[in-house]
């Protein structure tokens, strides 16, 4: 065995990952690197130096363009004796047999090495597996070892998120750098040639270095076929580096005939090419005197013998001869390797489906491809799945309308619940017009209903909503059943979104009388949720048994979606009811179920809501954690990112942290396309907070009115609250409206004591200093405290401002003060307009004074009025001079500049 | 990676001997930080050494915010900056 070059430190890595492993924790090692970097060359060497100490567990992912779902499990489970590989024949429940090879791994006395190749085409219940073993690779004595080409990941690579999901504590990266200069030099010279420009050539990439060595001369011109490459094929077989094909076809052109014959027939299978398959093929250069072909290719380097199967050394070189295939060669040789395998017990669909489709056999791909969908669907692998639809489409031009409809809802919910939302509306819409064409009502029906859901998806309301009024209007012509009872559902779920409870009400209800009568367990569980939901956020209490009941019929009969969502609606609910104890155990038991079924978009969600109540609860490293973590991961939908977003934002506002805006601008231009309350109000009182805090309330008024508008026409008392208190703090408001939340109306009637008293109540400690901060100096230090223990440095160095210029001595050390109140309850500004006021000037001066409209002066009065209960201006400038209000030294010009300075920006 | 100007106040005044052990307390900053991929640039201290004045590139402020809890290193502000050189102006 010759040395590795330039790999010892990537060794020793190994090494001390393995190390940790023998001593019971377990471990993950990422191999990355491009194309021919000497990834496996590495396992290869590290896995054979531990053969003594380990067991090795060796699977790979194969380039199909639809991967076989868990295609490296069953090469793993193939080394295996336990129940795994007959639970894996029997086609078994995914979970089963994922806890079967975690079992296998934990059970013999040895420690494990798993190695997973080119993870970076794995089918999608693959990386499902990886993610599971991940979560769990604590506990177990295994080494998981996986190699990907980093170069092949775009920003959006299902895979980046699998690996961001990995334990980081126990995760170690290695990425193969190029050879050096001198390396090759090495290599050149150990094979008996001068290195010349080669380092330049290959870029040190060891395979290109060592293929083109062993060409006999560099310039070897294969039989290239220049202009080929772009007829169709998959877009993995066109991205050959010239100079790799070069050397390849170069090396494979000084094999016999025979050797290249079999060299062809392998290069269109991907991955292992089993003996038995070639013998199956019967091809004229497979009896006896060929083998010695098939000797000379494994002598030649070209091909590598396994365990009852050759392969390539390298996918690259497999790619470069078979794209040198003549097109009808390369056709006629799938269709052997078809026919070949479509003899075996049980069918191999996806592989039959991949070799039908490149043999251009369109019948073979309508015979594999929908059992190759479903098989995929079967084990999770929806991506898989919609691209075997997408292929069967391709050649479905043969078939019925109906049973081209049929698939095109298959392929439309493949993608609907893989996030390829766009393609899932582009198939529905496609089915909605051959349903058409056949004159079928009830397909028709719930095709509309799943365009009104598909929209909803994409952020459009408005499509969302006329295509579930569309699809109501189509069913009721028809006798009633389990179609109508999710359309009524439907109509419930948008309006429950959307605050509009009533007409939630009224939806859902129908659809829970229809689906009983049908026993449609599904659609009550989604109906009942739904209800629940409206209820609840109308104030119903009753709503809690609906969302209960909810979560209950999920979980008894393993709909894990609904009972995710049930989940999520309870906590959602309980948080936006400030409920936090509730709130909390909800989350608790609802994340951890989602952790456990791997149900990833809801965890995210419910991960954002999480991060909300703690950030009311006055737990904002946390709340920031949470938040953070949610925007980390890769392709959030906007519905996700909003609320993380708006606490992430809310939370460096009140710690006068900076990049809180550009966060808070993003989240309201999302929030306004959804046009949901509750997206777009914690983002509008983070904002209306920011300009409070910046000594500017006056600034976001619209955007605030614009919500508290939305919030009273929904009668969401909390959010009313919030933005009337908005509204009251920049004396936009004198009197909480009808429907505000108790502690909010209590604070804005100048009842800072009960308001502060219901705050702590709740497990508000900001609201509660808030509300402390407008009352007598005994109350205004217990909130300084408060803010000061939270890192309200905003808020506290305006409060400590207040209480210094109130006479206030021996404060404890601080940051510097920025505004704040007085016993009156008055704000700054109105402090500003009394003191102008005093000076008996009208509102239209004042307004020139302090550069805001004579409209919003007026404002401010009529507060001021009410706040001092005087019936006139002159009243309350006589009751401001008699209490001494004035006589604070804050009046408007002396104050404000230094103001400016010491609040954050 | 934005740029940091970190404020802290140290009523007792910070006090980082010039010997090994003041070495050993900000190579363990230094550690810590890099667990959060947060670099300590330099800090200015006033004169009292009462307050720093510490340049930090780090990924958002709550990473400043995380590794300060770690440190045990008190925050009164953060503020995002950029680099102004009077001399560029010639």
């Amino acid at each position: 065995m010759h040395a590795l070059l330039e790999r010892d430190d990537c060794l020793d890595t190994l090494a001390a990952a393995f190390y940790d492993v023998a001593a019971g924790q377990g471990q993950v090692v990422l191999v990355s690197g491009e194309a021919g970097i000497g990834k496996t060359a590495l396992v290869e060497r590290f896995t054979t130096m531990q053969q003594e100490a380990a067991r090795v567990l060796w699977g790979a992912c194969e380039a199909l363009f639809t991967p076989r779902p868990l295609g490296p499990l069953y090469d793993l489970a193939y080394q295996t004796q336990g129940a795994l590989p007959v639970l894996l024949e029997a086609e078994a429940d995914r979970a089963a047999i994922f806890a079967a090879f975690l079992g296998e791994v934990q059970a013999g006395p040895a420690p494990v090495i798993v190695v997973v190749e080119d993870v970076h085409w794995a089918d999608e219940a693959t990386l499902d597996l990886l993610k599971f073993l991940g979560r769990r690779i604590h506990r177990a004595a295994v080494l998981l070892l996986l190699t990907y080409r980093d170069d092949e990941l775009g920003p959006d690579h299902p895979l980046r998120f699998v690996l961001g999901d990995l334990p980081s504590r126990l995760t170690r990266r290695l990425r193969l750098s190029p050879l050096s200069e001198e390396a090759v030099a090495t290599l050149s010279q150990q094979a008996g040639r001068p290195p010349g420009d080669l380092h330049a050539i290959t870029g040190g990439n060891p395979f290109f270095v060592t293929e083109v060595l062993s060409g006999e001369g560099r310039s070897g011109k294969g039989r290239s076929g220049e202009g080929r490459s772009g007829e169709g094929r998959s877009g993995a077989q066109q991205r050959i580096p010239a100079t790799v094909r070069d050397a390849v076809l170069a090396r494979a052109a000084r094999l016999s005939p025979a050797a290249r014959e079999v060299l062809g027939v392998i290069s269109v299978v991907p991955g292992r090419t089993e003996r038995r398959l070639l013998e199956a093929m019967r091809a004229p250069s497979l009896d006896a005197p060929s083998l010695e072909a098939l000797d000379e290719c494994i002598y030649a380097g070209m091909l590598r013998l396994g365990t009852g199967a050759l392969s390539f050394r390298h996918e690259l070189a497999r790619r470069a001869v078979e794209a040198a295939l003549s097109p009808l060669r390369r056709q006629a040789l799938h269709r052997q390797v078809l026919e070949a395998l479509s003899g075996r017990e049980p069918p191999e669909v996806a592989r039959l489906a991949y070799h039908a489709r490149e043999a251009g056999d369109g019948a073979a791909v309508l015979r594999y491809g929908p059992a190759a969908a479903r098989q995929a669907a079967a084990l999770s692998a929806h991506r898989e799945a919609a691209a075997h639809y997408q292929t069967v489409l391709q050649f479905a031009g043969t078939l019925s309308l109906e049973e081209q409809a049929r698939f095109l809802e298959g392929r439309s919910y493949e993608c609907y619940l893989t996030d390829q939302i766009g393609e899932a509306l582009q198939a529905r819409q496609a089915a909605l017009e051959l349903w058409g064409r056949l004159n079928r009502s009830l397909e028709q029906g719930d095709t509309l209903r799943w365009m009104s859901r598909l929209h909803w998806f994409s952020g459009h309301k408005a499509e969302a909503d006329r295509y579930a009024e569309e699809a109501v209007r189509v069913l009721e012509a028809l006798p009633p059943g389990p179609e109508l009872a999710m359309a009524y559902s439907n109509r419930a779920h948008l309006h429950m979104l959307a605050d509009e409870t009533a007409e939630a009400v009224r939806w859902g209800s129908q659809a829970i009388e229809l689906a009983d009568r049908f026993g449609d367990t599904e659609t009550l569980v989604h109906a009942l949720n739904n209800v629940g939901s409206a209820l609840l956020l109308g104030g119903d209490e009753a709503g809690w048994d609906h969302l209960e009941k909810s979560l209950r019929l999920a979980r008894e009969h393993g709909l894990q979606e609904h009972a995710a969502r049930a989940a999520t609606n309870l906590s959602s609910c309980a948080v936006r009811d400030r409920n936090y104890a509730r709130a909390m155990d909800y989350l608790g038991a609802g994340i951890a179920y989602c952790i456990e079924h791997d149900l990833d978009s809801w965890l995210l969600y419910m991960t954002a809501w999480r991060a909300r109540a703690l950030f009311e609860q006055g737990d904002w490293a946390r709340a920031a954690e949470d938040a953070g973590w949610v925007l980390a991961q890769y392709n959030v939908p906007p519905i996700t990112r909003i609320p993380a977003m708006a606490v992430l934002g809310h939370v460096r506002v009140r710690r006068g942290d900076p990049a809180a805006l550009p966060l808070l601008d993003e989240a309201q231009a999302l929030a306004m396309q959804t046009a949901e309350l509750q997206r777009i109000g914690p983002v509008a009182s983070a904002r209306a907070e920011a300009a409070w805090l910046a000594g500017a309330p006056e600034e976001r008024l619209d955007e605030v009115r614009a919500c508290f508008d939305l919030a009273r026409h929904h009668k969401s008392p909390w959010l009313l609250g919030e933005m009337a208190f908005w509204r009251w703090r920049a004396g936009d408001l004198v009197e909480p409206p009808e429907g505000t939340a108790e502690p909010y109306a209590l604070h804005m009637r100048g009842h800072w004591r009960a308001a502060a008293a219901a705050w702590r109540q709740l497990g508000c400690p900001y609201e509660e200093a808030l509300a402390l901060s407008d009352g007598d100096p005994e109350a205004q230090m217990a909130a300084l405290e408060i803010f000061e223990s939270l890192g309200a440095a905003p808020a506290g160095s305006a409060l400590r401002r207040t209480l210094r210029a109130g006479g206030v001595r021996g404060l404890p050390r601080g940051p510097r003060p920025a505004t704040r109140a007085n016993p009156m309850g008055l704000t700054d500004r109105q402090m500003e307009v009394l003191g102008l006021l005093a000076e008996g000037l009208t509102n239209a001066e004042i307004a020139e004074r302090l550069f805001i409209s004579p409209k919003t002066a007026g404002h401010h009065v009529s507060a001021i009025l009410a706040k001092l209960d005087a019936r006139s201006r002159v009243e309350a400038a006589t009751l401001a001079l008699e209490r001494g209000l004035l006589g604070q030294g804050r009046l408007p010009d002396g104050d404000s500049q230094d103001r400016e300075e010491a609040v954050p920006k | 990676m934005p740029r940091y100007l970190i404020e802290r106040t140290f009523p007792e005044g910070l006090q980082i001997p010039m010997t090994a052990e003041g070495a050993g307390a900000c190579l363990n900053v230094v550690e810590t930080n890099a667990e959060d991929g947060v670099t300590w640039v330099h800090s200015y201290v006033s004169d009292d050494k009462d307050k720093t004045f510490c340049i930090y590139d780090a990924p958002s402020p709550e990473a400043v915010r995380r590794v300060a809890r770690r440190n045990k290193l008190p925050v009164d502000r953060i503020t995002e900056v950029r680099v102004l050189d009077p001399y560029f102006y010639h």
